[in-house]
């Protein structure tokens, strides 16, 4: 599917770029003209820093993600679809969810260590919530009427789930991973960041403590690619879904 | 009673189970049935708390987190719903500067600490971009979204009334959006928050970030889950207190 994107928007990005690039140097240290962000990513991409670390990146987001949209799933069902156990979760719940994400990495590096394991358990922990309590209000208003004929029709416990009920949340659970990608993304950055060496947010506090502003500028560019293609990649699933339920 | 008042319904299993599960922590580690040694039993973590409490670090810090996350917040959304309103109103602004907003939304924030640092140095002009930067577009993509679902019968009305383009704005077209508005509001102030608390980690030395950070360096666990908590309150009061607000001021234009 290929969306259109409105060009002419672009306009007033295209003349701030243009006028920076007219009054800019590329030795400035605050604002490095937008002609030497390319080569300071080529820089990083000669030594083979820049792949490798998108890669590492995209890797924690996307597992974090994974995790997260398995588990969101499984415990906002189970939620949901009883009362006294929303009840009786529901103030637990909205802590985690009121509790900023950001303030969990440095008390995991601290249980978990610096490695992978650690990077992709705070992102998925940042990232579930928004999904848990999407699915968790989806399954709650789900139509009875849905549930008895699956009922009425004999299907088992298990089946009434796969055929019936998740097929049903699904717009649920994709808006909540929608909502959750950007806190995401930004979990993964701070986590390497903090943590240091590795993927972008290991080059951007590298760049920033060795001051290079060329490559700072570069790597937001790529940090931004990096966000649209994921937020691309799960708005087009979405269509997919919605087309599909109004088709049939 | 006042029958107009909505009861304070108290949520007792929900407290029950919260309990339980920090009874069930403090068991744990009193017993070494957890292996992390680090781990500190809550009642270590209260006894923190009372300590932070007393050299004034604890209130000091939240006050700061708190006040940059508000003023921030207040910037974020004077500048969101300021911009949204004539892009949401005028499709020739719409279409030639739609794209270039998104684009910037798109910006990771997180990623512009380096170039805040470079710009603003560890400061607190450093924190506050950040946080007004993050929490601008959620209030002007909802700004948008609910200035473009206002239906035209209502403008027809304004325009039959004989509305300036002014008093449309506000007395129609703004109150219109309302609902819209007020998410983009409270997911832009739960944003606002996660910003001030990541400027704080890596750039201004102050606020709860900052001393979470001093306390994971100083091998402190038990302050670290102070600063945890006092976070997560934090969270859990502004958002309240905003859907409060926001429920008193706009009773019918807030969904709860």
């Amino acid at each position: 599917m290929i969306t259109r994107i409105p060009v002419l928007g672009l306009a007033p990005l295209v003349a701030v770029l243009a006028w920076w690039e007219w009054t800019g140097t590329p030795s400035s240290p605050y604002f490095p003209a937008p002609s030497s962000w390319w080569p300071a990513l080529l820089d990083l991409h000669r030594d083979g820093l820049l792949g490798a670390a998108l890669l590492s990146s995209a890797r924690t987001f996307v597992l974090g993600l994974l995790i997260a949209t398995v588990l969101g799933t499984v415990v906002g069902l189970a939620v949901g679809s009883s009362a006294v156990l929303d009840r009786a979760l529901n103030p637990t719940l909205e802590f985690g969810r009121a509790l900023p994400p950001a303030v969990l990495v440095p008390l995991a590096t601290l249980f978990l260590g610096f490695d992978d394991g650690m990077r992709v358990s705070v992102v998925a922990f940042a990232a579930w919530w928004a999904i848990l309590l999407n699915t968790r209000s989806a399954r709650r208003a789900l139509d009875g009427t849905l549930l008895d004929a699956a009922r009425s029709m004999g299907l088992g416990q298990l089946r009434r789930h796969v055929r019936v009920i998740l097929p049903a949340l699904l717009p649920a659970v994709l808006l909540g991973v929608r909502v959750a990608t950007p806190i995401a993304l930004v979990i993964t950055l701070l986590a390497e960041y903090l943590t240091g060496t590795t993927g972008i947010g290991g080059l951007l506090g590298d760049a920033q403590r060795t001051f290079r502003p060329a490559r700072v500028y570069g790597l937001i560019v790529a940090g931004t690619a990096l966000s649209l293609m994921v937020d691309g990649a799960v708005a087009s699933m979405q269509h997919a879904v919605t087309r599909r339920r109004t088709a049939t | 009673m006042n029958p107009d008042r909505p009861r304070v319904r108290i949520n007792g299993s929900g407290l029950v189970v919260a309990a339980a599960l920090l009874l069930a922590w403090e068991g744990a580690v009193r017993t070494g049935a957890v292996s992390f040694d680090a781990l500190p039993a809550p009642s270590a973590v209260v006894g923190a708390a009372r300590d932070l409490m007393a050299t004034g670090e604890l209130p000091v810090a939240v006050v700061h987190t708190l006040r940059v996350t508000v003023t921030g917040w207040v910037a974020a959304s004077v500048i969101g719903v300021g911009l949204g309103t004539p892009l949401g109103r005028n499709a020739t602004v719409h279409r030639w500067s739609m794209t270039s907003f998104e684009a910037a939304k798109a910006v990771p924030p997180i990623t512009l600490v380096p170039a805040a640092l470079l710009l603003f140095g560890f400061s607190l002009w450093m924190e506050l971009s950040l946080v007004v930067f993050a929490g601008v577009w959620p209030v002007l993509i909802n700004t948008v979204g609910g200035i473009h679902q206002v239906p035209t019968e209502l403008l027809d009305v304004a325009r039959t009334a004989g509305l300036g383009r002014w008093s449309t704005i506000r007395l129609v077209v703004l109150p219109a959006a309302l609902p819209e508005i007020i998410v983009g509001l409270r997911l832009s102030l739960s944003l606002c928050l996660v910003l001030a608390v990541i400027a704080e980690m890596l750039g201004n030395p102050a606020g709860i970030g900052n001393a979470l950070i001093l306390a994971q360096q100083g091998l402190r666990p038990a302050d670290m889950f102070v600063y945890v908590t006092a976070a997560g309150l934090l969270g859990v009061a502004l958002g309240g207190l905003l859907r409060l607000a926001t429920g008193r001021l706009f009773p019918a234009a807030t969904i709860s």
